[in-house]
């Protein structure tokens, strides 16, 4: 629809342009430089403080980290479990968010009050390790998905949104004979694409860059994630200095850290916009009639 | 390294396991160890895998299945914790370090008491009685300690500074500054500007790290950590060598002969301004200057020679040599009680180990297979180039299996081979210039002892200190408020931990 | 919010439903009414159950003198002392301090502002831009500390950091932002804004692109500019979203998270720099007080509940629609 804009409408409009623009630059950036550096000798990294691109083009630190299977193990089993993962965390989440969005129902604010205290309270790293020890999950990918199956933050705002959808939809629908967990399906989940991409990128997101759960449950090398290699290769330089590393420690190369960022993080950068065009239909509801 | 004995720890964690298993009392014999398992820390960007020649070779030495479960080195104190609090431990744990986490456990009676039964085994036996003692708690052993070098502390600067300006090496603390502020002064790269200055120090601060600060304080003689001083043991903070070697710092700071950003340059960035010409001088281990080197020889493979000189620990202005050794330990391998149940069980470990440590394993895991990524020429570990595929994984994993190395004994494998005759000079004049200094070096007389209020609060005491350092060096406080920090310290619990350290010292003697 | 037509004759259709059970009456009629909720609620309700109060006992830890080995059954009992230690410590006014401070700061300037940047991408209408810098804006919070910290040190370097040397020459400025302790905090906040603004505006983002267009078509048509049409429009479309969030984030204040202040502290600025967070994790790794840190844990989720609580109440005061 043309918009017809005002003089003042336009300057802000340019303005807004020009100033969104740099934000972007200027977020992008940083990461420009660790790709461009994931290409470069440590010579050129050391003698160069800053740059968009290497003078001496190399792609020896992707040489070394893929020159075992591992890494390209670890990049696919991450991928893996953030898919299923997500689905999973989602739909427990959905599942119990939408009973929750009846004032009606008898018991919610007990359980709301709980869930909320969840929040906030925890019961520790090491009582929750020999709980999901005890369930047998030791080693295991689950262990990695169900500790976190329903984020309470998440699972407040899904409600709250389910809670502001008009009263209106169900009825009619439950005139018409629907179930609940039919009204749940057909018809709020397709009006909630906005909402559940979003929750489903915060999941993956957590999921992905869950860096304790790895480390705690998967003694199995073979089932690493990304995150133990990247965890590794940007925490352990940092240890120097504070004489608990040792001695005979040399930290790895600053462009296979680079290259291990990389590799770790451009995955789920790109997947948000995948998700962008689930955004723009939740533009439309607004023009549903009846 | 020493090569570790994990196939005796492997062979008596699988005696171990095989009676936790049959479940039977406590007569029945030890049945003979098959597998051991061991937790180790890894440093490198991914551990080895399970089926490498290096493993391979492992198990075929030691006779023993060996399950080492790499842990990454990123929070390995809470990998351990959990392990600890857990019932699947292994039967041989790599423990980083003397931490307080760790002296709470095995006080509580988490790992077995080794103090007098090491020295059955013939390459458990240290050569190393003090940093034996070094690393006990107070006296009680609990793990077989990884040796590493005793004495690393070096100065390096640019040699072709050096050579332009027509100076020597310094020798003592006042040649160190002399250097510094030639190189800041009188332009030593002939640029014609005025950019480059002397040393470079980078954010450190903690006590008794072996930072640049400790180094110069020793050689001041302040001593390591702990001093004796009429008597008794005090902190090297309280010594009034202490007082002037920071003195001595500070007037460097204040000329601009050390970088004005020391209290926040990241160290992983410390071989730039040396490597990009801007300051000239590092206070440092030894190690660097190969890597130095090695920088230089990238850059410019025809002319990397000649960059970088160094020299050892520099004398005081008592004219001594007070030379600053290293702890000679990193952590140790200590075996649980929970998974190793019985002596006889214990022996069998004990006897695992005693194999890691045995020369054979020790060349392994340091040097790798000898025909595969190395052969030995002249008592040197040289790499057989050009690299196979399969000599690159080897070359790869073994940074990994080094950290199972014990070496109480000394080094039993092979120096490996510098890729040039002139790095094999520079490292060969490294470890000379290292044992010369280590018959000067000064040792921390309280290293073994673990006093209670230390372990509760030590830390947090120490870096009243540490900070108060460097915010004089900073121009923040003035030496009255170092001192009145240096009394805080007493005030707050120092006093306490003095007592304690001393009770420990003089009950030990 | 969506406006479909309304069947106005429904309520005439007698006797095709029965009506809804109100909250008072039995429970299994409630119940029988409403069983398809419960089983929907079911898998949740064992979850939290399982998974998050299960490991609850754990909270004992902060009146124990915990030791890994001894288990937490086996750990000796020691009441409030590891409270009393925190309380009695002589920084615990200094960490308090700083902690709020940071958390204000936080609170009051970075929230706000990832509000603004969600409503200023909103106005834009070029939807390739839009999509660009969206994508753009979230990459910082995918970028660890670690890096954020290299890259302050990079930028802001005595005499040769570039912003260093550009606030030299454009201001006169001569100022060490890494080590001088009156720019921590603007430092940390700046930070956290550049890494974790563009993430922010995800929720506001989606929350917006549930507005209801027409509304908009109405307030041009009667002459509303751009500024009027967000003030009467947008904010109040997403108010409850908005309020929701705050909730939280207060909720959340005094979690300032370690890694990110650990990285900037160092010996001349620790004075300012030094929270709850950092503190703890000090004195957990470097002296195994593991029952220490949750202690303060403890503390900390305390006031958590307590703010939480008090401002949801405070928002239905305002009749807001709170968490619940």
């Amino acid at each position: 629809m043309k918009i017809h804009n005002t003089r003042g409408g336009r300057i802000f409009d340019a303005a807004n342009y020009v100033f969104l623009s740099l934000i972007g630059i200027i977020t992008l950036l940083p990461f420009v430089y660790v790709f461009a550096g994931s290409f470069a000798t440590e010579a050129e990294i050391t003698r160069r403080a800053f740059f968009v691109w290497p003078e001496q083009f190399t792609l020896g630190s992707y040489e070394y980290i893929f020159a075992t299977p591992a890494f390209v193990r670890a990049l696919v089993t991450t991928i893996l479990v953030t898919a299923v993962g997500t689905l999973v965390q989602l739909a427990f989440t959905v599942t119990m968010a939408y009973p929750l969005a009846k004032k009606t129902l008898r018991g919610r604010n007990v359980i709301l009050s709980l869930v909320v205290f969840a929040m906030v309270f925890s019961g520790g790293m090491i009582p929750t390790f020999l709980l999901v020890k005890d369930l047998g999950l030791l080693n295991s990918y689950w262990a990695l998905i169900l500790p976190a199956a329903i984020n309470p933050f998440s699972l407040i705002i899904i409600k709250n949104f389910f809670q502001e959808l008009p009263a209106e939809l169900e009825e009619s629908a439950k005139m018409d004979g629907a179930t609940e967990i039919g009204i749940l399906w057909r018809i709020l989940l397709p009006l909630s694409k906005p909402v559940l991409a979003t929750f489903a990128l915060f999941y993956a997101v957590g999921i992905w860059n869950d860096f304790m759960s790895p480390l705690l449950y998967l003694s199995d090398n073979s089932k690493w994630t990304l995150q133990m290699y990247l965890r590794q290769v940007t925490a352990a330089s940092d240890l120097l200095g504070t004489g608990n590393v040792d001695p005979n420690y040399v930290p790895p190369e600053q462009g296979i850290k680079f290259a291990v960022i990389v590799v770790a993080t451009l995955p789920i950068l790109i997947f948000y916009p995948f998700l962008q065009k689930h955004f723009a239909k939740g533009m439309l509801i607004g023009s549903v009639k009846g | 390294m020493i090569r570790r004995k994990l196939s005796l720890a492997a062979a008596l964690v699988t005696a171990t396991a095989l009676t936790l298993t049959a479940c039977s009392g406590g007569d029945a014999p030890a049945a003979d160890l098959t597998s051991v398992s061991i937790m180790a820390p890894f440093l490198e960007a991914q551990p080895p895998g399970a089926d490498g020649a290096v493993q391979k070779k492992l198990e075929e030495l030691t006779g023993k299945q060996v399950k080492i479960n790499w842990a990454p080195n990123a929070s390995y104190e809470d990998k351990t914790n959990i392990t600890l609090a857990g019932s699947d431990l292994p039967q041989v744990m790599v423990i980083q370090s003397k931490s307080p986490g760790f002296v709470k456990n095995a006080q509580a009676g988490a790992f077995w008491d080794l103090t007098d039964k090491l020295d059955k085994y013939p390459n458990l036996k240290t050569t190393f009685p003090d940093i034996q003692k070094n690393a006990s708690v107070n006296g009680k052993v609990y793990g077989v300690f990884r040796g590493r070098s005793p004495m690393r502390s070096a100065v390096m600067f640019r040699q072709d500074w050096l050579d332009k300006l027509g100076l020597q090496p310094p020798k003592t603390v006042e040649d160190l500054y002399k250097v510094a502020k030639a190189f800041t002064e009188q332009d030593p790269d002939g640029n014609g500007q005025n950019d480059t200055y002397g040393i470079t120090i980078p954010k450190w601060g903690a006590l008794g790290t072996n930072s640049p600060y400790d180094l110069i304080e020793e050689w001041y003689g302040a001593g390591n950590r702990w001093t004796e001083r009429d008597g008794k043991l005090v902190p090297s903070f309280e010594t009034d060598e202490f007082l002037e070697a920071d003195r001595f710092i500070k007037k460097m700071v204040d000329e601009k002969l050390i970088n004005p950003d020391f209290a926040t340059f990241d160290s992983t960035k410390w071989n730039e301004p040396f490597f990009n010409g801007k300051g000239g001088i590092i206070v440092d281990v030894d190690s660097r200057v190969s890597v130095l080197v090695n920088l230089f020889k990238q850059a410019d493979p025809n002319n990397f020679q000649n960059k970088v000189g160094f020299v050892g620990n520099l004398e005081g202005p008592d004219g001594k040599l007070h030379a600053h050794p290293t702890d000679g330990y990193s952590g140790f391998l200590a075996v649980p009680k929970a998974s190793v149940r019985t002596e006889a069980e214990l022996d069998k470990v004990l006897d695992f180990l005693n194999t890691m440590n045995s020369k054979d394993v020790a060349i392994l895991l340091n040097n790798g297979i000898e025909g595969v990524n190395f052969k030995a020429e002249d008592g040197k570990a040289a790499t057989i180039k050009p690299e196979t595929p399969e000599g690159k994984a080897v070359t790869t994993d073994i940074k990994s299996y080094a950290q199972l190395g014990m070496n109480v004994a000394g080094n039993e494998f092979y120096p490996v081979k510098q890729p040039s005759d002139y790095e094999q000079q520079v490292f060969d004049k490294r470890t000379e210039v290292m044992a010369e200094d280590l018959k000067s070096a000064v040792y921390n007389p309280a290293a073994p002892f673990v006093s209670e209020t230390y372990v509760a609060k030590g830390a947090q005491l120490d870096n009243i200190v540490a900070d108060a350092r460097i915010r004089y060096l900073a121009g923040q406080i003035d030496e009255q408020g170092l001192k009145d920090a240096i009394k805080l310290w007493d005030t707050s619990g120092g006093n306490k931990v003095k007592e304690e350290i001393n009770k420990l010292w003089q009950d030990s003697k | 919010m969506a406006a479909p037509v309304i069947d106005t004759l429904a309520g005439e259709r007698a006797g095709k439903t029965p009506p809804a059970p109100r909250k008072g009456g039995r429970f299994s009629v409630h119940f029988a009414h409403y069983k398809w909720l419960y089983l929907l609620l079911l898998p949740g309700v064992v979850y939290f159950a399982v998974f998050r109060y299960g490991p609850m006992y754990g909270v004992s830890i902060a009146f124990k003198d915990y030791v890994p080995f001894l288990g937490v059954n086996g750990s000796p009992w020691v009441g409030f002392r590891n409270f009393q230690d925190f309380f009695a410590n002589p920084d615990f006014p200094r960490l308090l301090g700083n902690t709020l401070i940071l958390a204000f700061l936080n609170l009051g300037v970075a929230f706000p502002l990832t509000i603004i940047m969600a409503l200023l991408l909103n106005e834009v209408r070029l939807s390739i831009l839009k999509r660009t810098v969206q994508t753009l804006v979230y990459i910082p919070h995918f970028l660890s500390w670690t890096i954020v910290a290299s890259l302050s040190f990079l930028l802001f370097a005595l005499d040769i950091g570039p912003l260093f040397q550009f606030l030299n020459n454009t201001m006169g400025t001569s100022i060490d932002f890494l080590s001088d302790p009156a720019w921590f905090r603007p430092l940390i906040v700046l930070q956290e804004i550049w890494k974790n603004t563009g993430w922010g505006t995800i929720i506001f983002l989606a929350a917006l692109a549930t507005v209801d267009q027409d509304q908009y078509e109405a307030a041009i048509i009667d002459g509303a500019g751009r500024f009027r049409r967000v003030w009467h429009i947008t904010l109040p479309a997403i108010r409850s979203t908005i309020i929701v969030m705050l909730i939280l984030a207060i909720g959340q204040m005094l979690n300032t998270g370690f890694e990110q202040i650990y990285l900037m502290t160092n010996a001349l600025n620790r004075e300012v720099a030094d929270v709850f967070d950092t503190y703890v994790y000090f004195v957990g790794i470097t002296q195994g007080a593991y029952s220490y840190s949750t202690a303060v844990g403890l503390f900390k989720s305390l006031v958590g509940i307590v703010l939480i609580f008090g401002t949801n109440w405070l928002a239905k005061r305002f009749n807001q629609s709170g968490l619940f």
